[in-house]
This record gives structure tokens, sequence and C-alpha cells, in this order.
């Protein structure tokens, strides 16, 4: 019995203990008072450390905070740190609004770096919109979007597309099938691509799309088996991406005659799906790790170095660790000026980044113009890069839209 | 139970002094910290949901975030609209890029921001009515009912996701416009916005314990405790049954509506099963016995999970785990269990009346055992 006792006391000084902490803000984290004193720049960093999306926002994460962690050691930006305060939004929307939250009002960061998922970004919106900040999202997504508080440094639709569709259609022909997992991405780069499609005088057998997180493809192989298309045009995410192709590979199709291109899926993917069953595939992205440059050797080498030899680099951690220095070169630009987001944002339009990619460029409506290539996957994992963009190619978020453009004034409509 | 009632009260004035003024004194009435405390605020009134249906009638609702979710929905249908005006034919975008053709008729009426706050709260007593009608009358009890609430909602969810041309898919409805309310636009980063939400937090919580100290409060009290023996005393329980149920399903559906004012957006996780799990968790922690104590739960385990996340980057979720399973097995009626003991105690020790010690000794010897009867189920 007392014993008992003496344990629910213990439990209860911890229950109490726990909550208020929370009462009193600022005398248990002291950071404003620790940092306001200095001159570093405060930024948030804010990918999922843990929950569903975990696995590829920790690799963003990493790339981000290497890329600190070379500028600081390189002396800062103007002589002034980089200060990161690091969250993990558990891979929940409402999470992510509230440490997004946390990080402009408290913390008083003049951007943030953040997130994987069209529904964490558009949960940041209303945060860093209201309040006039900025925020560096490295992810490829669907466009259609044209906030003036967000660096899109990732491919819109037309950048994945306007090369590859028309180059798949040429060396394998025009019958595709699109397949996709049910969200607002799939639909919109098919949305693109049936317009490409009709451009060019290919055609769609069929569209399908599948739950997030669907993992049993048997049935659509089947499908696959009976309309025979030239190629299989793949938006699928994640674990259902991994599925698919396992499956595909387990019911021996042949990639030769009816390949996956895919838009999504990078070494990260191709590693859980194993080497063998992704060779032969495409993607279409602007970057991959195998790419032939000074600048990825570079990367990959610091990469690799700082977290393990058995880590990838992939198209969206090189966008993470490229805005980084994209922002570096805006502050550079604003020098003694004041240092506040909307500044950060119009000293950042313009500016070019020598990335492992190749020379990236920011465009007025904030996203990026970059260089497109194509990628057939080997069995070690890797892709080999058959196509490199002779051009640097522009962002155009509302490109299946006529009438509707993004630009510096925000979007506009004829 | 009439010394119940006092403690309740004086619990709910300090509760609301609490509120109304020690909140916005901790965040130094600024408007981003009033934002997240009205969040915190919010998601205590869904706890006290759960703990009406399940503290008072016995009645575990594991899908509680079904109605939270559906009252999160139902006022950004109304601010998606609001903020689609200038779209061609009054259309929310994502309609746009699923290829609808016209706004759908079950959008329409959102438009009228009477019909959206009746609905946000009729609606969810509707529903619940509907399916508490079917279990209870088909004497349904125990953990069938929370596995039922639970399915519920994760279809629901999944037909969410599922319907993107009317529901905004995965992403769910973003990009809202701001509530007008005669003429006033509310700003919820503003100190108004915040005595609205605390204000909304606190009627509901005296309409909720006037309802529990009625007739009505006593009957569902002695359902939790004796579900035949009420009904062979003449009383219809599955009616008083649904009637906890909807009114709880009514208060997650307030809870809901400004939850998604708060954010800004919503989103099917709103439904989902982590935030579910969680009220009930926050409910247990507090006290599932008194609606304020879990309304406290609620806020009080968002707090120090906010304060958590900041100490202990890595580990927060798992000391938070910890506190639960400690709460779980020590303190099984909560901290509000754990205040009562107290009190009797204090009690016992202080008065010399040895006919009050054994009252209260018997007292605490009832309330143990009806704690143990009701962890036995």
């Amino acid at each position: 019995m007392k014993r008992r006792d003496l344990l629910k006391g213990v439990a209860f000084a911890g229950v109490a203990g726990a909550t208020g902490l929370g009462g009193f803000p600022g005398i248990w984290t002291g950071r404003n008072a620790a940092w306001a004193a200095g001159s570093d720049i405060p930024v948030g960093v804010l990918f999922s450390k843990t929950g569903a999306v975990a696995v590829v926002e920790s690799t963003l994460h990493d790339a981000c905070m290497m890329a600190i962690e070379e500028i600081n050691d390189n002396g800062g930006i103007n002589g002034r740190k980089i200060r990161p305060f690091v969250e993990d939004p558990a891979s929940d929307p409402a999470t992510f609004a509230d440490r997004a939250n946390r990080l402009v009002r408290r913390d008083k960061v003049v951007s943030i770096f953040g997130s994987y998922t069209s529904s964490s970004r558009q949960a940041v919106l209303p945060v860093v919109e209201g309040q006039n900040n900025l925020y560096w999202y490295p992810t490829l997504y669907e466009g259609r979007e044209c906030s003036r508080n967000v660096m899109y440094g990732g491919a819109v639709p037309n950048q994945q597309q306007q090369d590859f569709v028309p180059w798949l259609k040429e060396k394998f022909g025009g019958r595709f099938y699109l397949l996709g997992n049910n969200y607002v991405y799939p639909r919109e780069e098919n949305n693109v691509a049936r317009k490409i499609l009709k451009g060019i005088g290919g055609e769609v057998v069929n569209e399908e799309y599948v739950p997030m997180g669907h993992d049993s493809f048997s049935s659509i192989v089947s499908k696959l088996r009976r309309d025979k298309p030239d190629v299989i045009f793949c938006t699928l995410v994640g674990d259902s991406d991994v599925a698919f192709q396992r499956e595909y590979h387990n019911a021996g199709l042949d990639p030769k005659t009816m390949p996956v291109a895919s838009l999504t899926r990078s070494e990260i993917e191709v590693k859980a799906i194993g080497g063998e069953a992704a060779a032969g595939h495409f993607s279409s992205a602007p970057y991959f790790m195998g790419y032939q440059s000074a600048e990825n050797k570079k990367f990959v080498e610091a990469y690799l170095k700082k977290y393990g030899q058995d880590q990838v680099t992939h198209f969206v951690n090189e966008a993470a660790y490229s805005q980084v220095y994209q922002f570096k070169n805006a502050v550079e630009r604003i020098g003694s000026g004041e240092l506040k987001p909307s500044a950060i944002r119009d000293a950042a339009v313009g500016q070019r980044f020598m990335a492992p990619q190749g020379e990236i460029e920011i465009a007025d409506n904030l996203h990026s113009y970059l260089w497109p290539k194509i990628g057939q996957w080997q069995a070690d994992g890797q892709a080999k890069v058959l196509v490199d963009s002779k051009s640097r190619m522009a962002p155009e978020p509302y490109w299946a839209y006529e009438g509707q453009e993004c630009t510096a004034e925000g979007l506009q409509k004829s | 139970m009439n010394k119940g009632f006092a403690i309740d009260c004086i619990g709910y004035a300090l509760f609301a002094v609490f509120v109304v003024l020690i909140i916005p004194w901790l965040a130094n009435y600024s408007g981003y910290d009033l934002n997240v405390y009205a969040r915190y605020l919010v998601l205590g009134m869904a706890a006290a949901a759960v703990a009406l249906s399940w503290g008072t009638a016995g009645i575990l609702n594991l899908g509680q975030a079904l109605t939270f979710g559906i009252g999160s929905y139902i006022m950004a249908m109304h601010l998606k609209l609001k903020a689609s005006e200038a779209q061609a034919g009054g259309m929310p975008d994502f309609m746009g890029w699923t290829n609808m053709e016209e706004l759908p008729w079950f959008w329409e009426p959102f438009q009228s921001v009477s019909f959206t706050l009746a609905a946000g709260i009729l609606i969810p007593v509707a529903i619940a009515s509907l399916i508490g009608g079917f279990m209870f009358r088909g004497r349904i009890t125990g953990v069938f009912v929370a596995i039922i609430t639970l399915s519920l909602m994760l279809a629901v969810q999944l037909w969410i996701i599922s319907e993107q041309r009317f529901t905004g898919g995965q992403n769910g409805l973003t990009g809202l416009a701001a509530l007008e309310l005669f003429g006033w636009s509310v700003d919820v980063y503003g100190l108004a916005f915040y005595y609205m939400v605390a204000g909304c937090l606190l009627v509901v919580l005296t309409l909720a314990l006037l309802f529990l100290r009625s007739k009505a409060g006593l009957v569902l009290r002695a359902i939790r405790a004796d579900p035949e023996r009420t009904r062979f005393f003449g009383y219809d329980v599955s009616t008083y049954e649904v009637v906890a149920f909807a009114t709880s399903a009514g208060i997650a559906g307030i809870a809901g509506m400004l939850y998604a004012m708060i954010l800004g957006f919503a989103s099917p996780t709103y439904m989902g099963l982590s935030l579910s799990l969680a009220f009930v968790i926050w409910a247990a922690v507090g006290g599932r016995e008194s609606i304020v104590a879990a309304t406290l739960g609620g806020i009080g385990v968002n707090m120090a999970e906010g304060r958590l996340s900041d100490l202990f980057f890595d580990q927060w979720t798992l000391i938070l785990g910890v506190i639960f399973i400690v709460v779980v097995l020590f303190l099984p009626r909560g901290l509000f269990g754990l205040v009562m003991d107290l009190r009797i105690k204090l009690e016992s020790h202080f008065m010399a009346n040895p006919i009050s010690r054994m009252n209260t000794s018997l007292d605490k010897h009832r309330s143990e055992t009806t704690a143990s009867q009701r962890e036995g189920k």
C-alpha cells in the first residue's frame, strides 16, 4: 500500500512537472534570450524525423543540415553563422502547422526549410502567408500554386514531362497506361500527360488510381497483360511504388517492351525495390545520384562521408541541399540591409547557383529553372543518365491551363 | 454527491479563471501564442466530449474524431467557398483540378454562415443519433461500441481521401478564407478570437455540467454502474445512451469547427486513428469522470507535448508514451481520481468526528470498488 502511494506520488509529480513546463514560456528554453544577443541568422528546419514519411524526410533534413554546416564552417554568410532551429513535425499536418507557427513567432526565423508532401506544405502555407515569412520547399509537386511566400525548389509537371513523354513515345510507342496513387499529385501529372499525348498523337489506354499505401498489384499486373501498353506511366509513391515494381518483376513482365516510366521514383525507392527488379525502367528528374559533374561528385562524397556509405542522394535532397545555398546567396546580396523574409525572397529571384544537377536559377514566380534528365535504372541501384536537357527549363506551374500564369505579381488570368 | 457538485463548481471556477485570465497572461497577449493556446482549448473540448460519453455513461467512443473531423470539414467547406468566390462558378480550386463541371449540390448550402454553424452541430448530432440508435437499441455495449465507432470513423476517412473531387482528398481543404460573423472578420491570431474560443468552451462545459447535474445525468451514472438494474427500474436505457452519445458528438462538432479555423485547413488526419486515440488518452489522463478534468487533461497533455518536443527533440514521443503508461497503471481514474483521493485522505486526517470518518472511508471504498469494476469491464 505504501509503495503504491509512493509510486502514485512520483507519477503525479512527473505529470505535473511535464504539464508545468508548458506553462512558462521562455524560462525553460532560454533560446530566445541566448541567441538574440548574437548576430546569428535564425532559420527553421522542418522535416519529419518520425512517422510515415520520415524515411524520405530525414534524408532531406540531413542534406539541409549538411549545407548549413558547410556554410558555417566556411565562415557563414557575411560573417554571420546560420542558426538552425530544428523541429520534428512527426508527419502530421496539424503538427506541421503548429511547429511552423512556433518557428515563426517564437524563434523569429527568417526562413523555414521544410517538408516533402503536398499536404504538409499546404498546412504550413496559412502560417507563412499570414506572417509573410518564407518557406523553402524542395520537393517536386503538382504545380497550380503561386504563393509569394514559398520558394519552390523542385520540378513542376512541365519540367518533368515536356521532354520525357515525347521521348518515351518515340522509343516505345504512344499507348500509355497511367497508374498512380489517388491524390492530387498523380491526377495533376496525368492531366498534363494527357495533354502532351494528345498533342503528339499518343493515347491513354487506361488511367488507374489506387489508394495511398496500397500494396497489392496482382490485378493491375493482369490488366497490364491484357492491355499491353507501350509505356506504364507511373506516379505511384513510396510503398505503393515499391510493391508495384516487385509485383511487376515477379510476374516476369519485360522492361524492354513495357517499361515503367516514373516521375516519382528516385534512388530511395530503387533501394527499397532492389536494383535487380528496378533495372531497365526509367525515371525523369532533374538530378540522379549517378550524374557526372564536379559539383555532384563533391556533394555525393560529402554526403556519404557524413551519413554513411549505404546512404543515397536523390532529386529531392539535392534540392534541399541547393536551397540552403540559394538562401545564402540571397542573404549575401542583401548585405547589411534589414534581414527580413520578403527581402530575402526579392534578393533570391534571378539568383543562379551551380548545383549538383547543373546551374539552376530562381524564376520570377519563385519556382526554379532546372535541368531535366532521363535516367535508366541499373542493377546496381543507380540511374544511367540517357538524356540531359540542352538548356535550363522554365518552370510553368500552370502549364496545362490556358490563360493562367504564375508571375512575380502572383497568379494572372487572361 | 452534493460534495461532488461543490468540488465540480470550485474546479470549474478555477478552470474559468485559468482560461480567461491566466492563459492570455502566459501568452503575453500575443497573437501567435494565443493561437496555440486556442488550439489546446479546442483539443481539451474534444477530450471533454469523450469524457461525457465515456466517463458518465460508460460508452467508450474510439471514433470521437469522426464527429470532430466532420465539424472541421463543415466549417472548412464554408470558408473554402468564401475563398473561391472569384473562381469560375464559385468552385473550389481542387474541383477544377479533378475536372468537375459544377459545384456539387451538397456544397451549395454551405455558402450560408448560419446554415454552416447549425450544420456543424446538428449533422454530428444526427449521425451520432443514428449510429447510437442502432447500437444501443441492439444493446451493443462495451468493447463492441468501441470497435463499431472506430471502424466507422476509418471508413469515413477512407471515403474522404478517395472522393477527392468532393473533399480535396489527402490534402484536405486548404486555402481557406477568414470567417465573417455579423460583419466581424475573424482574425484567428487575435485576442478576440482567443476569447471567442474560450467563451465557446466555457459555455459548452457549463451546459454539459448542467446536463450532468440534471436527472438525466443521474440516470446516466446509474447506467454506467449497472445498465440492467437501471432498465428494471423502468428507465429507457438506450434513449439515455443515445442522448449522451449525440451530445458528445455535438460538442466534438463544435470543437472541430473551431479547429479548422485555428489551423486554417481541414485534413483527413482530423478523423484519423491517432488523433481519436489521443482524445481518449487525454480524457483518461485528466480523469474521465469529470468533464472539466478531462478538458484540463487535453490542455495539459498538449502543453506538455509542446514543451517536451522542444526540450527533448529525439525522445519526446517516447517520454510522452511513458507518462501515459504510468498514468494508466497507477492512476486509473486520472489526475482527477488522485485529487479526490487526496481530498478524502485530508478530510479523514483532520476530522475528529468518527462517524464522518467512517462515512468517508465508506465513500472511498465505494469509489474504489466502482473504479475497479469499470476497469474489469
